[in-house]
Formats: C-alpha cells, sequence, structure tokens
C-alpha cells in the first residue's frame, strides 16, 4: 500500500508514526508547505517514510493521501487527489472544507474512489462512537457530540474561529444556525478531563452525521471552552497557541427508541487530541486503501466505515472508547 | 384589577398542571446523572 500525509504538523506527524507502524503501508511520502519540516518528520519515522520535496498533489501517485494541513481548501486537494487516483482522508473540522469535501461525492463515485472527511478526533472519533452507539437502538432521534481540548496550534486557531462563527444545529428535519459561544451545557467527560461547561460553535459534525441516520430529529455539537476563550473568540487570538494542546475528549450522547422504550447511551474518548486524530486518520486510511469503506463516495466515517474493526484497531492502538454507565432516575 | 389577577392565576394554574403532567407522565430518556465511566472492551466491541 501506498500513502501519503499531506501537512507535517502535530496530526500529521502522528497520522505518519501509525502509517509506518502498519506492516501494510510499504511507501509513505510526507508533503508540508514547510519542505524542512516534512524532512525532519520523514527521518524521525525512518523507512518506509519519506519526504519527496513535492507540494499538494502534484505528481503523487499514491492509494490513500491522508490530507492533515491546517482548515481551509481540504476540498480542491481533495478534489486534485481524487484525479491522481487517490482514496482521501480529511482530518478538517472546518465547516467549509466538510462541505466541500461531501460535494465530491458524486465524483469519487465515478472514480470508485472513497473521500473520508472529518477523520479525526471530533469529527471522526466521535462519528464512529455516534454509530457504535447508534447500532443499539432501534430508531436514533437525537444525537449530541461535545469535545474538549485542542491538538496543535492549527487546531487551537480554528477552535477559536469555532466559538466565533455560527452553529449548525439540525432540528426536525432542518438546519437552523445559532450563535456560536451560546448554548452553554455542562458536559461530563471521561477521566481526567471530567466537567466542563460547552457551547455551540461552528463544528461540522452536524453535516456528516445527518446524513448517516435518516430520521433522526436532532443533531447538536459543542465545543469546550471557558469564559476567556468566549470573550476574545471574536478578536485576533491574544497570544500564540501552544505547540501542543492538553488532555482532551469527546463525549457522544445517542437517544432513541429500543423496542418500545427509549433509552440514552453515552460514549466518550479520551486522549491527546493530535495523538487520536492521527490514529484515526491513519486507520481509516488503512481501511479506504484496503477497500473496506463500505463504499465509494464522500461521507464522514459513521457511514462511510464499519465501525467495529476501526474501533478495535483503534483500542489496540491506545485510542480507547469508553461508555457512562449511570443509575437511572426516571 | 380583580378580573385580571383571576386571569393570571388561572393562566398560571394551568401552565403549573401541564407542566405537572409534561413532568410526571413524560418520556423524554433522562440521561445518566450517576455512575462513571467503563472503557470499551472485547465483548463491547463485537
Amino acid at each position: 500500500m501506498r500513502a501519503a500525509i499531506i501537512g507535517a504538523g502535530a496530526v500529521g506527524a502522528r497520522a505518519a508514526r501509525q502509517l509506518t507502524a502498519t506492516p501494510d503501508v510499504g511507501s509513505l511520502v510526507i508533503r508540508d508547505a514547510d519542505e524542512e519540516r516534512a524532512r525532519t518528520v520523514a527521518a524521525a519515522m525512518g523507512p518506509p517514510a519519506e519526504a519527496d520535496g513535492g507540494s499538494g498533489a502534484e505528481g503523487l501517485d499514491v492509494d490513500v493521501a491522508v490530507v492533515t494541513t491546517p482548515a481551509g481548501g481540504h476540498a480542491e486537494l481533495a478534489r486534485r487527489l481524487l484525479e491522481a487516483g487517490a482514496h482521501v482522508v480529511s482530518v478538517s473540522d472546518d465547516i467549509d472544507d466538510v462541505r466541500g469535501l461531501l460535494a465530491l461525492d458524486a465524483e469519487a463515485r465515478e472514480r470508485d474512489r472513497c473521500v473520508l472527511a472529518g477523520a479525526g478526533f471530533s469529527p471522526g472519533m466521535s462519528c464512529l462512537l455516534a454509530a457504535h452507539a447508534a447500532a443499539r437502538f432501534d430508531e436514533v432521534d437525537e444525537i449530541h457530540v461535545a469535545r474538549a481540548g485542542t491538538g496543535g496550534p492549527a487546531c487551537a486557531r480554528q477552535h477559536h474561529q469555532a466559538l466565533a462563527g455560527h452553529a449548525l444545529d439540525w432540528r426536525d428535519g432542518a438546519w437552523s444556525r445559532r450563535m456560536g459561544g451560546s448554548g452553554r451545557e455542562l458536559c461530563w467527560f471521561p477521566e481526567p478531563v471530567r466537567g466542563r461547561d460547552c457551547y455551540r460553535a461552528a463544528l461540522p459534525d452536524g453535516l456528516l452525521l445527518v446524513p448517516a441516520f435518516p430520521g433522526v430529529e436532532r443533531v447538536t455539537a459543542r465545543l469546550a471552552a471557558n469564559r476567556r476563550d468566549r470573550l476574545s473568540a471574536r478578536l485576533p487570538m491574544l497570544r500564540r497557541p501552544h505547540p501542543e494542546g492538553r488532555v482532551g475528549a469527546v463525549r457522544v450522547e445517542v437517544r432513541g427508541r429500543r423496542g418500545s422504550t427509549r433509552d440514552v447511551v453515552v460514549l466518550g474518548a479520551v486522549d491527546l487530541p493530535a495523538v487520536a486524530a492521527g490514529a484515526v486518520a491513519a486507520v481509516t486510511a488503512v481501511e479506504a486503501a484496503a477497500g473496506r469503506c463500505t463504499s465509494p463516495g464522500a461521507a464522514g466515517l459513521a457511514r462511510s466505515c464499519d465501525v467495529l474493526p476501526v474501533l478495535t484497531e483503534l483500542a489496540r492502538r491506545g485510542v480507547r472508547a469508553a461508555a457512562f454507565e449511570g443509575s437511572r432516575t426516571d | 384589577m380583580a378580573r385580571l389577577i383571576r386571569r393570571m392565576a388561572l393562566a398560571v394554574g394551568a401552565a403549573g398542571l401541564v407542566a405537572a403532567v409534561l413532568r410526571l407522565r413524560g418520556k423524554g430518556g433522562t440521561p445518566p446523572t450517576g455512575g462513571g465511566w467503563r472503557e470499551l472492551t472485547g465483548p463491547d466491541l463485537r
């Protein structure tokens, strides 16, 4: 299997580590706008990783490409990669990127290739958890996603912008735009993150989850933030983001009907967001290249992947999911 | 004035009655409020 990683930042380096450790991967090309960084990452990984000095999709001949560049331009890059005959895995959590990637569905089907949109921690792991939880229901009514923490600096900038943007909530068969930073909700994540206030934000999870669960009535996504984050969201970032964020988490609450009863399943995962995103991107890239996606086209992981093998492989690689087991109050 | 107060009391009472019925009979699927997280292991992933 020939793979490529475009973008050698915090997530790209982790995805490269995971792909290098995958026996099926015979060659791994690493590219970055900063050639020196691509060479450094490739040298740190060792064979089969190599930096070829190219940029974007130019002259790339691979089975699968993982796009881990900062948000923006993923759709155009994915289109070029499709033209080059590669499956595409994107980790972008930008709404415009995800919309653009999903719009490549017809082209991907025509070329018999997969475009996996939102294949990071959230969206990504969150979509896998939603699909896994949904399998326990006869009918899914609501899906609520929350995430805490950021990966590298690009992820921190995206977090900052998301709080200043407009959230997309799916409600009764229609999208509603809500102000980012509104709708505070206390969400409980797995240890050690625990309880965090989460707010609406410009997150693409709904765009990926709604097509995967026809008939779902409500889908929302929230982002953990503090008062300073909310206050400064509409200003330029006051200070340079950290090279790597602290431990983060995702939490997915699925409500639905099982037989004649209604129930709630809450699943979550905790890890360094860049590490988890890199692992999800790498594992799903291998699935795509091996022809194990459910069908060609552009979709999120809840619709395009066989969830159980992916979650099992992620657990083997150290990205473990957890279930919240609470006592019922009704 | 007395009629206004009577109408307000009636409206509040009716709203309270509806809220009580919904609270007692509603099936919103109360989310878990206690307990803890358990790692998904082999049987959970089959």
